[in-house]
């Protein structure tokens, strides 16, 4: 039994950050796209680049979580980065639905 | 790169892949530091997706000629020797699609080009139809318009279909997947640049023939290479399907339909089918506003035409700009009135962003190059279909020097080692096995496009279960042997099954056909280098210190 | 244009090559003094920035550029494999 914790001890911070890769790249990348809307553009222009940032935002992150010296430090840098991007996609998100 | 360690938890060989031995170094308390994490990273981004990735290159590469392969699997169809009007094959069409597609909503036919000798054309499924499926497709030859009357088959378009969404599951699946390797393609690009800081001068080092190193080096050169390619057409390829793997923006700040179409309206100059009026009005003869776009662009410089409610009154038709020399693929089209054929708008901008995305997704597809910047594209992408495939094998070289015991490899090496053999060798066969069965079908056969596109599974499921018998090495041998034979003998197989001969082909100076059939010898000698080069390697190295030099004829054998 | 352009690129990244003093063991059997190394290093690095004004100039940006991307990808390869042939032949 013991074994079995002491291997999914080994292993927990590697699929965390394999996570923190995947999932937590994507969120991002969406954020970006969503946030690219923020920019003084026209908002056609703003989903276009959006969408264009957000693959290269993406391999960012997946990098930057495996050169992160442990998986707490690639998620802490995740939820740093993504607070820009929150905050100004919900702008975006507010605006959006205001203008309805 | 693994330390010897770690062959303690792979000798067990309790099904596990290889995994445990890395993450037994990955979560070591110590930083791994830069390079070596990054080229674990690179490592596995690669491997996991490697096979499809291989594929996707392969058809890819072969995708560039996708045009002249359809030529070659229709040979009925006389060598073009001049592209025909596209006022008048337009008219034709439109001639042949009021009765064939009657009740449509929107058909949109691609006219000839200097590429491809027929017009094909998709079109909505009409309402009540009992066809199944959104749309409907059909190519039509351009002299008469009437359906083409060659053999029945997809050709090169399948190898370009499945470029980006695979085949037997649902469309959406097969991006979804491409979408997903095109991401570890980028990431494997970025990691494995950074694992290689001095990239450019490892770029000019090659060490012969020294077994680990030269796979090393090989996959090296190849991706320092084709490195501002392969960094592009990975980019470029998840732009053309970025609506799909990115619709957030859309979904949130987008509101309305008319907020919509402005954003489709800067992607592409698929106009959508307004409301019908219910008013029946013959649609105007559509060579009067193809030749209004001949004008304005180039008596062959027009590629498109869509028409949107044929038949009511409130048809429009949009004549989109051809592809030559233009590096962008943002909408340039006319859009006229249906009934009256009058101009209504020209679109000939779109704004910053999306001319980017049009650059971008331009690069990718390589339409917009003449015939020097179509070889270059096929040269440096098969290149990177050798990066990919020497990174595969290269890892299963690596390991075996590792191995405890190499008579009996653990499980993950053996899937990879297998897998390597069907999805590269085998893929070789299968792609020729699609040539070859377009020559031996008869032509009457019902669903035969799809016949041929069940050959060619077929034939790499084949190729996998080859790889599963035969010992490792042989198998390779021995494929790549087949391959050689089923290239080299396919132009013989078309002298015997067509009247297109490649002397004859030489004579009437049909470069299509003439190129092919060297094309394929070229490859068949291509796959004879690699078997022969494979069959008379012998390791040189010794791995240190780890086993006897009895072992190493064994290993030749595994 | 393309062809012209594929055989400069091939000349400059030769010449990087003999800035090498590996490769110029390789190719000429024994390492060059430092200033024609160097000077074997300028030229390439001239010889590729004249192809680029070249082609540009001949065919536009756009067009310029994808020819260029294309040729120096290749011209690199063909170097290599020369290179490559050449070590074999002397071994």
């Amino acid at each position: 039994m013991s074994a079995a914790l002491a291997q999914v001890r080994r292993v927990a911070p590697l699929v965390s950050r394999i996570v923190a890769a995947i999932v937590g790249g994507y969120a991002l990348a969406a954020l970006t796209s969503v946030a690219a809307l923020a920019l003084p553009i026209a908002a056609p222009q703003g989903v276009i680049t959006g969408m264009l940032a957000s693959f290269v935002v993406y391999t960012c992150v997946v990098i930057g979580v495996f050169l992160a010296r442990s998986a707490r430090r690639a998620w802490g840098g995740l939820l740093i980065a993504a607070v820009p991007l929150l905050l100004a996609s919900w702008s975006v998100w507010t605006s959006a639905g205001g203008a309805k | 790169m693994a330390n010897p360690n770690d062959a303690t938890p792979q000798v067990r060989d309790n099904g596990r892949a290889p995994k445990s031995a890395k993450s037994t170094k990955s979560t070591g308390t110590q930083s791994k530091g830069v390079r070596q994490s990054m080229s674990d990273l690179h490592t596995w981004a690669g491997l996991l997706v490697g096979w499809l990735l291989y594929a996707m290159f392969l058809t890819g590469t072969v995708s560039y000629f996708k045009e002249e392969i359809s030529q070659w699997m229709r040979p009925e169809l006389a060598h073009q020797q001049q592209v025909p009007d596209p006022a008048a094959v337009s008219q034709r069409v439109a001639t042949t699609l009021a009765t064939l597609a009657d009740g449509t909503t929107q058909w949109s036919v691609q006219l000839p080009t200097a590429r491809s000798n027929l017009a094909s054309a998709f079109w909505r499924t009409p309402p009540g139809s009992a066809q199944k499926g959104m749309f409907q497709e059909g190519v039509f030859d351009p002299a008469t318009g009437h359906a083409v009357t060659a053999r029945d088959t997809l050709g090169g378009e399948f190898f370009y279909r499945f470029h980006f969404q695979f085949y037997y599951m649902p469309v959406m699946w097969g991006r979804w997947l491409a979408g997903l390797c095109a991401m570890f393609m980028l990431v494997a690009i970025v990691s494995g640049v950074i694992t290689h800081k001095k990239i450019f001068v490892d770029f000019f080092t090659f060490r012969w023939g020294k077994g680990q190193r030269s796979w090393l080096d090989a996959h090296n050169a190849l991706s320092v290479f084709g490195l501002p390619f392969h960094l592009m057409i990975t980019y470029t390829g998840l732009v053309t399907l970025m609506t799909m793997y990115m619709p957030w923006a859309g979904e949130v700040a987008l509101k309305s339909a008319a907020q919509r179409q402005e954003v489709a309206a800067q992607l592409n100059a698929f106009i959508r089918p307004g409301k019908r009026q219910g008013v029946a009005a013959p649609l105007a003869n559509v060579d009067r506003m193809v030749r209004e776009a001949q004008a304005r662009w180039g008596e062959n410089n027009v590629l498109r035409v869509t028409v949107t409610n044929p038949g009511d009154a409130s048809a429009r038709v949009a004549v989109s700009r051809g592809e030559a020399l233009r590096v962008s693929v943002s909408p340039q089209y006319l859009l006229f009135d249906g009934v009256s054929g009058k101009l209504l708008e020209t679109h000939d901008h779109v704004g910053g962003a999306a001319e980017t995305r049009g650059v971008l997704y331009a690069l990718h597809m390589g339409r917009f190059g003449d015939l020097p910047a179509r070889w270059l594209y096929f040269i440096v992408s098969l290149a990177g279909t050798a990066m990919v495939g020497t990174g595969l094998v290269m890892w299963t070289v690596k390991r075996r020097q590792k191995l405890p015991d190499p008579m009996r490899p653990y499980f993950g090496f053996r899937l990879v080692e297998r897998l390597n053999i069907a999805s590269i060798a085998g893929l070789s066969i299968a792609m020729t096995g699609y040539l070859w069965s377009n020559r031996l079908l008869p032509v009457a056969l019902p669903h035969r496009a799809d016949t041929e596109i069940n050959a060619f599974f077929a034939i790499w499921a084949a190729t996998l279960l080859y790889a599963l018998v035969r010992p490792a090495k042989r198998a390779w041998i021995e494929l790549l042997w087949l391959a050689a034979a089923l290239l080299a003998l396919l132009p013989v197989l078309n002298a015997l099954t067509t009247q297109r001969p490649f002397w004859r082909s030489v004579a009437q100076g049909d470069f299509v056909f003439a190129g092919f059939d060297l094309m394929m010898w070229a490859l068949a000698a291509l796959h004879a280098a690699l078997a022969w080069r494979t069959a008379t390697h012998r390791p040189r190295e010794k791995a240190a210190g780890k086993r006897a030099t009895a072992t190493l004829p064994q290993e030749e054998e595994a | 244009m393309v062809g012209l352009t594929l055989g400069l690129c091939v000349m400059a990244f030769a010449f990087l090559a003999l800035g090498m003093e590996r490769h110029q063991q390789a190719v000429l059997g024994r390492a060059l003094d430092a200033g024609r190394t160097r000077g074997f290093r300028i030229a390439g690095w001239c010889a590729l920035v004249i192809t680029l004004r070249m082609i540009v100039g001949e065919a536009g940006w756009a067009m310029g550029l994808v020819y260029y991307a294309g040729c120096t990808s290749l011209a690199a390869g063909i170097v290599y494999g020369a290179i490559l042939w050449r070590q074999r032949a002397r071994a």
